[in-house]
């Protein structure tokens, strides 16, 4: 009985205005309800996790890898042994030698190796391709680093904290002045350790001398040399903690050894 | 027992751990700085007690002029300075900061004082950036030697920042044309304070003597070219016994020997004698050929000269003794007056270029490698070496007149020397 009220009170509105209005103004709110949620539903992109870091990559070419004691330390893990690497899948069947890419000349497109069947037609092509490769050897001074894994489009020799790194060494070397002052044999002998401590956003948090060439004039320099260079570019995040902790020593010599 | 090995434990992983914490961190090369004179601040010497003013400016001048040569310093602008002109003389009364906003990286001040006829000069000077005295040296001479006082003190600075033997406490002698001919000058480094030393003839090619205090040079005082020796006020001397035409005499850096050039037939020969004209020996012998301007090397084995035996004026280099020649320069048809550098690496000399000038050139011993000093500036000729090797001295007729210049062994700094007015050649810096 109850529910059969209940339904004829629904279905059936009061028949007086301020009841109606009532009704309507129910009806209005649902809609418009219903029509938000529909909304944020499709039309809407999904909200943003501000937790989650940006992710910077750049593509390390193919080429011979570099030497580790020049890599800079980093604290991360090894990197894969040279088996994970073969046994990476390759969608693509290997060029037929790894050529470096050479600035001036277009890249050839990798072309599956033909194992047999060579024709007297394809000798043509034969010699264009060795004529492009005596070309890319003649120009090339020295050979290009890279990653076993690296791609053939790739521009970037080093990782990440090596790039920092030299950018850093490039900083200070532009605010790196000496006196003339400094005889011969001092631009020969001399040699200071700075010892900097950089902040995420590159900021010198700290500088001091670790060790002093026992020339005051060369020993200014070079104080004001890591100084003048801040702010420093913003250490990427695997560095960030450790230029902040354990910083970066800058070894000064007048003219390099 | 137990204890004190525990705090010996702890007193060496105390030592050791900033050693550790070096280690782990990376460690960047940086070299390959970029070379520049150093800024340096030198006010207006401040005279203490009753200095004449004109003895002030000389000092002045001579100091500020021995500074600017050098080419190892950038004189920063008196006019720029913010610090005041009573600001004191010690570290405690300077005020660093303003000093440091003009740009300065050292300080220089010097302050003269006069007790009867003694002139005494003091200078110090003074790291900016710690704020610190790096160096306090003083002097007393005769008020007429007030140059000499700056030469000293410039000295002193020069040697306080180099750590290598200055320059401007030297002897220089110098060429100058007069209506009668030509006479022969010793002066200060900087051509100031010059004594006629050789006059009345053609007096030509000078070379201080190893002390310091006369000049050797050629003469035709009796028609031909002879060698003498002379002191300011004495007469001159016969250096080498009369013989044929002899000229360019030049003394070895250990003042035992000499060499010169004397003709032979139609060519000429270099001879080399002890200082005193004794043992005098031949050590060429290319008849027909003009071999002339001798220059020792800093050892004393070796002379640099001029030789045509190659069909045009060339630099060759040979053993002292004879023998071991080595032609030298290769490049232009007419290279002449060779000077061997105190250091022993480089020769300095003049080149006739395509269109008739005269420029100064080095050229590196080992390497025969050129550097030009001078160019499109008149006629600059006759280069000579200080002592230390950081400077050189030619004559230029760059304004019009021959006059003599001051160059860094780059060029980058030339400086006209302030002499009065006149004609001058031939420079010869003693050493």
């Amino acid at each position: 009985m109850g529910t059969a009220e209940a339904q004829q009170s629904l279905f059936n509105p009061p028949r007086t205005r301020s009841g109606r209005y009532l009704v309507l103004s129910g009806v209005v709110h649902a809609l418009l309800i219903a029509v938000a949620l529909l909304w944020s539903r499709f039309f809407l992109p999904p909200a943003l996790d501000l937790s989650q870091k940006p992710i910077h990559a750049s593509l390390i070419r193919l080429g011979k890898p570099r030497e580790k004691q020049l890599l800079p330390e980093k604290e991360e893990p090894p990197p894969p042994p040279p088996k994970a690497v073969e046994a990476a899948p390759a969608p693509t069947p290997a060029p037929p030698k790894p050529t470096v890419p050479v600035p001036g000349v277009k890249p050839t497109e990798a072309h599956p190796v033909k194992v047999s069947g060579a024709k007297q037609g394809d000798d043509h092509r034969r010699d264009l391709f060795n004529a492009f490769n005596k070309i890319s050897k003649s120009t090339s001074k020295r050979e290009l680093t890279g990653a076993l894994n690296g791609d053939a489009r790739g521009d970037s020799s080093v990782d990440e904290g090596d790039r920092y790194f030299g950018l850093l060494k490039a900083q200070v070397q532009q605010a790196y002045n000496l006196p003339n002052t400094l005889s011969d044999d001092e631009r020969i002998r001399l040699k200071a350790l700075v010892h900097i401590y950089i902040g995420g956003r590159g900021q010198l948090l700290k500088v001091k001398r670790e060790s002093s060439s026992g020339n005051e004039l060369f020993d200014n320099a070079v104080l004001s040399a890591a100084r003048q260079a801040a702010p420093y570019p913003p250490p990427p995040e695997p560095l960030r903690e450790k230029l902040q902790n354990q910083g970066v020593v800058l070894a000064f010599t007048p003219n390099g050894s | 027992m137990a204890l004190k090995n525990r705090v010996t434990f702890f007193l060496l992983t105390l030592a050791v751990l900033p050693a550790l914490a070096l280690a782990q961190a990376p460690v960047i090369q940086i070299s390959g700085a970029n070379f520049r004179p150093l800024p340096l601040a030198y006010p207006t010497p401040n005279a203490v007690g009753q200095v004449p003013r004109a003895t002030l400016t000389e000092f002045d001048s001579a100091l500020s002029f021995d500074l600017a040569a050098a080419g190892l310093f950038q004189l920063l602008d008196r006019k720029g300075f913010t610090a005041a002109s009573s600001e004191g003389f010690s570290a405690a009364a300077i005020n660093f900061t303003r000093w440091q906003d003009v740009g300065a990286e050292m300080l220089a001040k010097a302050q003269l004082s006069m007790s009867g006829d003694e002139l005494r000069g003091e200078v110090r000077l003074f790291n900016v950036q710690a704020a610190k005295e790096n160096l306090r040296a003083d002097h007393a001479v005769p008020s007429r030697d007030v140059r000499k006082l700056a030469h000293m003190l410039a000295d002193a600075i020069y040697r306080q920042l180099t750590h290598e033997p200055p320059p401007f406490n030297t002897r220089l002698a110098f060429v100058r044309k007069t209506s009668g001919g030509k006479d022969v000058y010793l002066s200060d480094w900087d051509g100031r304070n010059a004594v006629a030393v050789a006059t009345g003839s053609i007096n030509l090619l000078p070379a201080v003597t190893p002390d310091g205090t006369g000049v050797a040079f050629t003469s035709y005082r009796k028609g031909r070219p002879e060698l003498y020796v002379q002191h300011p006020g004495s007469a001159p001397t016969a250096l080498v016994a009369a013989g044929q035409m002899m000229t360019g005499v030049t003394f070895s850096h250990d003042g035992r020997k000499i060499a010169y050039s004397m003709a032979d037939g139609e060519g000429a020969q270099i001879w080399v004698a002890n200082a005193d004209g004794g043992q005098a020996h031949a050590v060429t012998s290319t008849q027909y050929f003009i071999n002339s301007s001798p220059s020792w090397s800093p050892d004393g084995r070796r002379l640099a000269f001029v030789s045509n035996r190659g069909g045009s004026p060339q630099i060759y280099l040979m053993s002292a003794e004879g023998g071991d020649v080595r032609r030298l320069t290769f490049r232009g048809n007419y290279n002449q007056t060779p000077d061997w550098s105190p250091r022993g690496e480089m020769i300095a000399f003049t080149a006739r270029d395509e269109r008739n000038a005269f420029d100064v050139f080095t050229v590196d011993v080992a390497s025969g490698k050129v550097t030009r000093l001078t160019q499109d500036q008149g006629n600059n000729e006759e280069p000579t070496f200080s002592p230390n090797g950081r400077l050189i001295i030619f004559s230029s007729t760059r304004r019009g007149f021959s006059e003599l210049f001051v160059s860094t062994l780059d060029g980058a700094t030339q400086l006209a020397l302030p002499m009065d007015h006149g004609d001058y050649t031939t420079p010869a810096w003693g050493r």
